[in-house]
């Protein structure tokens, strides 16, 4: 009895490890192809390349800030073919975080051929997953971007140092999924001009612009607000300079 | 008792993806041959709502009840392995002898005896709560636990490190391939595991719930309790759960500088000084009372109702200047009190600490 249950445990085993297989193929195919969106940082004027424990001056405010921490979400790709149509990205949600290389390149797969002429993706995370309980991957509690006393997403995350700050250093903590604190944006991407062209098999580029000097864009310098911990007005003005100033680079295919 | 108490389910989501009728069959007949091995333990354990009660708010979406994973959140609700030096277990501020409120203190303990501002809550019938903590901060109940195992006063731990711990634990590797087909240990398993044993606190057999059923007889006093509670009482704490969720000023302070309660949360200065209702289920054993634990006896709680409310800008209009209870009456609303008091819920052997 034990070692038929044993072996029957192992076919069990054997066959929904195959089963599981194919349901989570992932492989593209000749009829889809990838799309890498890549989040390029840049401070300020689009020369200057946006590091972590770099010093850095805010052209507008004099600040001199030194980030130790920058993190952001970005979800809910989709591309619009050029017969109208739109091709949606399920379940995605993308933590970008400064300190972990390769997290700045959005890899969307299964992107079927043809040719697209804009995109929209939504910069935060949206309502419903803010209040869906416990999540996993890029959006798992354990990233620390999930308030605990007051749930919702911590949707972008700014920290480190600045002698312009009465504490030597800043903190903000932007999110927000509600009423008139809601941070959530959606922005539209037109390819002008150009498309993007996916490929079977192959791998297209979409390069964005993100500065987090537009943080600033419109808020207070360091020395009058250096801290913002949970949703409100600051953090929504703050947050949505940021997500506006994102600007499409170029497509490389 | 419904299917959640199915063994079928203690195989999980991937049991379900399985598309051969063959393996289906095998699949069946193993399950089949193990409950009737375990039946006993199936016996009294499930998720139900008691037929009193309303629809309960978190309904297991996407945490399918099991066993396995239930048994797993009893390990880990029981476990200090959750606090940064394994001293705080959630079982220590919230005991079942206590119903589910910590050892009759004004403020518990966390990790290097910090303490806080707020009395840890009695917790029962979570499941049908549509937030949490006194402020309602928290939304959903598999985020819950994420609160006191990160509060620098209460587990001070990060998740990465619980998570880090549980993965080099050969015991918790198993307990997590058991509950989720596989060992490695995810903060969202940790998450689900944890809201399964909470969600299955329900208390429902007080001589209250015996009486609202008709399975049992209240004295005078008794009786007259009730209708008092349900005068003056039950507009915010609701029948039969005893809370209608919501938060209310009670008239406790005219200063919320120091616990803005649901302003802090909502930052709208009408919800300063608000905090939430809570369930009276099992009250005589959970003092002290209100958010700060101010109160040690009900026969406090009950002088302030009657002629210690303090007046502010967000006072709960229904309070008005108290309601001036005679001696008797409230003595009569103790005594009804007294009956919410659920000893199969304080001796639920499920709810207990299972030895390892």
């Amino acid at each position: 009895m034990k070692n038929l249950f044993i072996s029957a445990a192992f076919v069990v085993a054997a066959l929904s490890m195959s089963s599981c297989k194919k349901d989570d193929d992932t492989t593209p195919t000749s009829t889809t192809g990838t799309v890498e969106i890549n989040m390029a940082h840049r401070w300020g004027n689009s020369t200057t390349n946006f590091l972590l424990n770099m010093e850095l001056v805010h052209p507008m405010t004099n600040d001199t800030l030194t980030f130790t921490t920058f993190k952001y979400y970005v979800s809910n790709i989709k591309f619009k073919k050029a017969d109208g149509t739109w091709y949606t990205h399920p379940e995605s949600y993308f933590l970008v975080d400064l300190s972990t290389s390769g997290s700045e390149i959005l890899s969307i797969p299964n992107v079927p051929i043809g040719e697209y002429t804009d995109m929209e993706y939504t910069m935060g995370v949206d309502s419903l997953q803010n209040v869906a309980g416990a999540q996993t991957g890029a959006l798992a509690v354990s990233n620390n971007m999930f308030w605990s006393w007051n749930s919702g997403y911590i949707m972008v995350k700014a920290e480190g140092t600045s002698p312009n700050s009465g504490s030597g250093s800043f903190a903000f903590h932007l999110g927000g999924f509600m009423g008139t604190n809601n941070v959530v944006t959606t922005n539209s991407v037109n390819f002008i001009g150009n498309s993007l062209t996916i490929t079977g098999g192959k791998t297209s580029e979409v390069h964005m612009i993100v500065n987090p000097a537009k943080l600033w864009h419109s808020s207070a310098p360091l020395a009058t607000s250096s801290s913002i911990m949970m949703p409100g007005a600051t953090a929504k003005t703050m947050a949505t300079d940021f997500y506006n100033g994102i600007m499409f680079d170029h497509i490389h295919e | 008792m419904n299917n959640a108490n199915s063994p079928l389910n203690d195989r999980g989501d991937n049991f379900f993806r399985m598309k051969h009728f063959l393996l289906f069959s095998l699949s069946l007949f193993l399950l089949i041959s193990c409950a009737k091995e375990k039946i006993e333990e199936y016996d009294g354990w499930g998720f139900y709502k008691p037929s009193h009660f309303p629809e309960p708010h978190y309904k297991f979406e996407k945490n399918n009840l099991t066993r396995a994973r239930f048994d797993l959140g009893r390990d880990l609700f029981y476990d200090p392995i959750l606090s940064s030096d394994s001293t705080i277990s959630c079982a220590k501020c919230h005991a079942q002898t206590h119903g589910f409120a910590d050892h009759n203190v004004n403020f518990s303990l966390g990790v290097n005896n910090s303490i806080g501002k707020r009395n840890s809550p009695a917790l029962s019938n979570l499941a049908w709560y549509p937030n949490f903590m006194w402020d309602g901060g928290i939304n959903h109940i598999e985020t819950f636990s994420f609160a006191p195992i990160t509060n620098p006063i209460e587990m001070h731990e990060t998740m990465s490190n619980v998570v880090a711990k549980l993965n080099a634990s050969s015991y918790y590797k198993d307990k997590f391939k058991k509950a989720y087909g596989n060992p490695t240990v995810t903060d969202q398993n940790l998450l689900k595991a944890l809201a399964q044993f909470m969600a299955l606190m329900i208390s429902a057999e007080s001589k209250y719930d015996n009486y609202v059923l008709g399975k049992t007889t209240f004295s005078a006093a008794e009786k007259n309790g009730l209708q008092l509670f349900r005068t003056h009482c039950a507009s915010c704490h609701t029948e039969p759960l005893t809370s209608s969720f919501g938060f209310a000023n009670n008239g406790l302070d005219s200063d919320f500088t120091d616990d803005l309660g649901r302003g802090l949360v909502t930052q709208d200065p009408n919800d300063n000084g608000k905090f939430r209702i809570p369930s009276l289920r099992n009250v005589s054993l959970t003092y002290p009372y209100m958010h700060d634990g101010r109160f040690f006896t009900l026969s406090q709680v009950l002088d302030h109702y009657s002629n210690g409310i303090v007046q502010s800008s967000t006072l709960d209009p229904s309070l008005g200047i108290g309601f001036n209870f005679t001696t008797q009456e409230k003595q009569d609303i103790i005594t009804f009190l007294n009956t919410l008091t659920d000893q199969n819920y304080l001796a639920n052997p499920y709810l207990s600490e299972k030895k390892k």
